[in-house]
């Protein structure tokens, strides 16, 4: 059979398919891995009649993140973030389609939701819908195709090119540790909600938005104030309608608003950033500030930390948010120095780093990509950590009580 | 600026306890006292510097061609679902070109070469 040369040829993607050797992961355990072949039909509609996966039975299940935010609002920078926390780079499939939108590290394949584009660029604009609108994507494959990777079948997945707007032939996706997918609407869909292990939505303001976008395009040719605002407000409706209601079944909410440090700023350049924790999620304990739901207002900036201007300042609490019980943690201003962030890190609890210091060790790693010196790059340095708490935390599960873990 | 006064290490306690504890090790970084003044942040305009012109040739062109559809496109009726979707396609183009940008930039020619001809000698690998 064909298959062999298959999954030869596609090894470096993804270790979990290889067939004698145990494999190390840099987290630090060690599984055998048993290799099956089963066939099945391809449930993209597109191109071959069938495909051969193979599936590691007994091998514990993908964990599935989901990460939604419109286009332009720190996706890419996350998921660089997110993958960075495990170590080791995330990288485009090699030798595979160029404008792939998959990221694959060891541990971590995160995939993008608009390869679930039913309507390419020109039948979206045939029907006068935008990408934003359900109807232009395909939320039965998604769900199908993100199920059969949940439960260790490999699929094959459409490819949505940003560059040309057409749909490219599929490519490979075998079953990673942790899956992530990211887009405009992976909490949209019930179906696909329900396969969430944890949820996370960028809430930009508008204001944010806006000036990102500036920053973003103002170089591009044929771009101008009134180009990039037309853009925003043409999309809104839509954008309301359908991203923005996803926000209420995230597990975490990172909100970014102007600031309110300097009076009447909207210049998008000091931001306040609010991280919104639900209570009671399994395996996900919300990042606390000094006292455990008490309410807290802190100004690091003071005798022992001195801060330039505008300062720092924090706060935390318990509050609600969709009639959920959530904390929030908030960090208005930005950090201008090193030992304003080891400061910060040191009084923060319950950040699940494995050293003291990881956290400031993975903002400075990073520190070239955007939002590295205030709260949106130090929360969703702390989410990445919560994340990877939560994926080894579902694994020693699985291991003490493997029965569990068979089923769906 | 403000911060430049600041410079100096004015909170030992902080850093005496990072330098006890031995794993506080890869915290040691060129960019250890100011990290965060890099040249393509925030900042007074500088925003906007060379890195951000080098979005491919096809890209560039596809975004600004996409920006005249739609205006042409929203000129008769604003709300439509025609203007709409040609602005949806403005906001894509220019994520697309965004991230070209980013890609182009932490490239390496020899990495991007090796992409798209792994099975080339100078592209080979060894496993053991």
């Amino acid at each position: 059979m064909a298959v062999c040369t298959i999954h030869t040829s596609t090894q470096s993607l993804n270790s979990r398919c290889s067939l004698y050797t145990p494999t190390k992961t840099h987290l630090g355990f060690n599984q055998r891995q048993v290799v099956f072949y089963s066939k099945r039909s391809s449930s993209s509609k597109r191109g071959s009649s069938s495909v051969i996966t193979c599936s590691a039975a007994g091998d514990s299940q993908t964990i599935v993140i989901g990460l939604a935010a419109d286009s332009g609002c720190g996706k890419s920078t996350f998921m660089r973030r997110l993958t960075s926390v495990f170590g080791g780079a995330a990288e485009p499939p090699k030798g595979g389609n160029p404008d792939s939108n998959t990221l694959i590290s060891d541990t971590t394949t995160v995939i993008c939701l608009d390869d679930y584009h039913s309507l390419d660029r020109t039948g979206r604009k045939v029907n006068g819908v935008t990408a934003l609108d359900p109807r232009a994507n395909n939320f039965d494959l998604m769900y199908e195709q993100v199920k059969a990777i949940k439960d260790g079948v490999a699929v094959d997945k459409p490819i949505y090119n940003h560059v040309t707007g057409l749909l490219d032939p599929p490519e490979l996706i075998k079953p990673p540790k942790i899956l992530v997918i990211e887009g405009l609407h992976p909490m949209y869909d019930e179906r696909v909600r329900d396969l969430l292990d944890f949820s996370i939505y960028l809430d930009i303001s508008n204001e944010v938005k806006f000036a990102w976008k500036i920053q973003r395009d103002m170089a591009e040719r044929g771009h101008s104030l009134e180009s990039i605002k037309a853009s925003i407000e043409a999309r809104k409706p839509d954008f309301d309608a359908y991203i923005d209601p996803q926000k209420q079944y995230a597990d975490a909410v990172i909100e970014v608003l102007p600031t309110q440090l300097i009076p009447d700023d909207n210049e998008g350049k000091v931001l306040r950033v609010k991280l919104i924790m639900k209570e009671g999620v399994k395996h996900f304990s919300p990042v606390y500030l000094f006292d455990e739901g008490s309410t807290i207002s802190w100004i690091p900036c003071g005798r022992k930390l001195t801060c330039s201007y505008p300062g720092i300042k924090f706060a935390y609490g318990p509050d609600s948010y969709f009639d959920h019980e959530v904390s929030v943690l908030e960090m208005d201003g930005q950090f201008d120095r090193l030992d304003e962030l080891i400061y910060v890190e040191s009084h923060l609890s319950n950040i699940s780093t494995k050293f003291y210091g990881e956290v400031t060790q993975q903002m400075l790693k990073h520190a070239d990509f955007p939002g590295s010196n205030n709260g949106t790059g130090l929360f969703q340095t702390i989410v990445g950590l919560k994340i990877r708490d939560l994926f080894e935390q579902i694994i020693a599960t699985k291991e003490t009580a493997p029965v569990e873990a068979t089923q769906a | 600026m403000a911060t430049v006064a600041g410079l100096n290490l004015s909170t030992p306690r902080v850093f005496s306890r990072t330098t006890d504890s031995p794993k506080a090790q890869p915290l040691k970084s060129p960019l250890l006292n100011n990290p965060w003044k890099m040249p393509t942040r925030f900042g007074n305009g500088r925003v906007y510097m060379q890195p951000l012109r080098a979005a491919p040739e096809s890209i560039s062109e596809k975004v600004a061609k996409s920006i005249k559809e739609a205006e042409q496109a929203c000129e008769g009726d604003p709300a439509s679902g025609e203007c709409v979707a040609a602005w949806d396609e403005v906001e894509e183009l220019s994520a697309a070109a965004s991230h070209a940008r980013d890609k182009k930039k932490d490239s390496d020619p020899l990495e991007t070469y090796c992409k798209d001809n792994p099975e080339t000698d100078e592209c080979r690998t060894y496993e053991d």
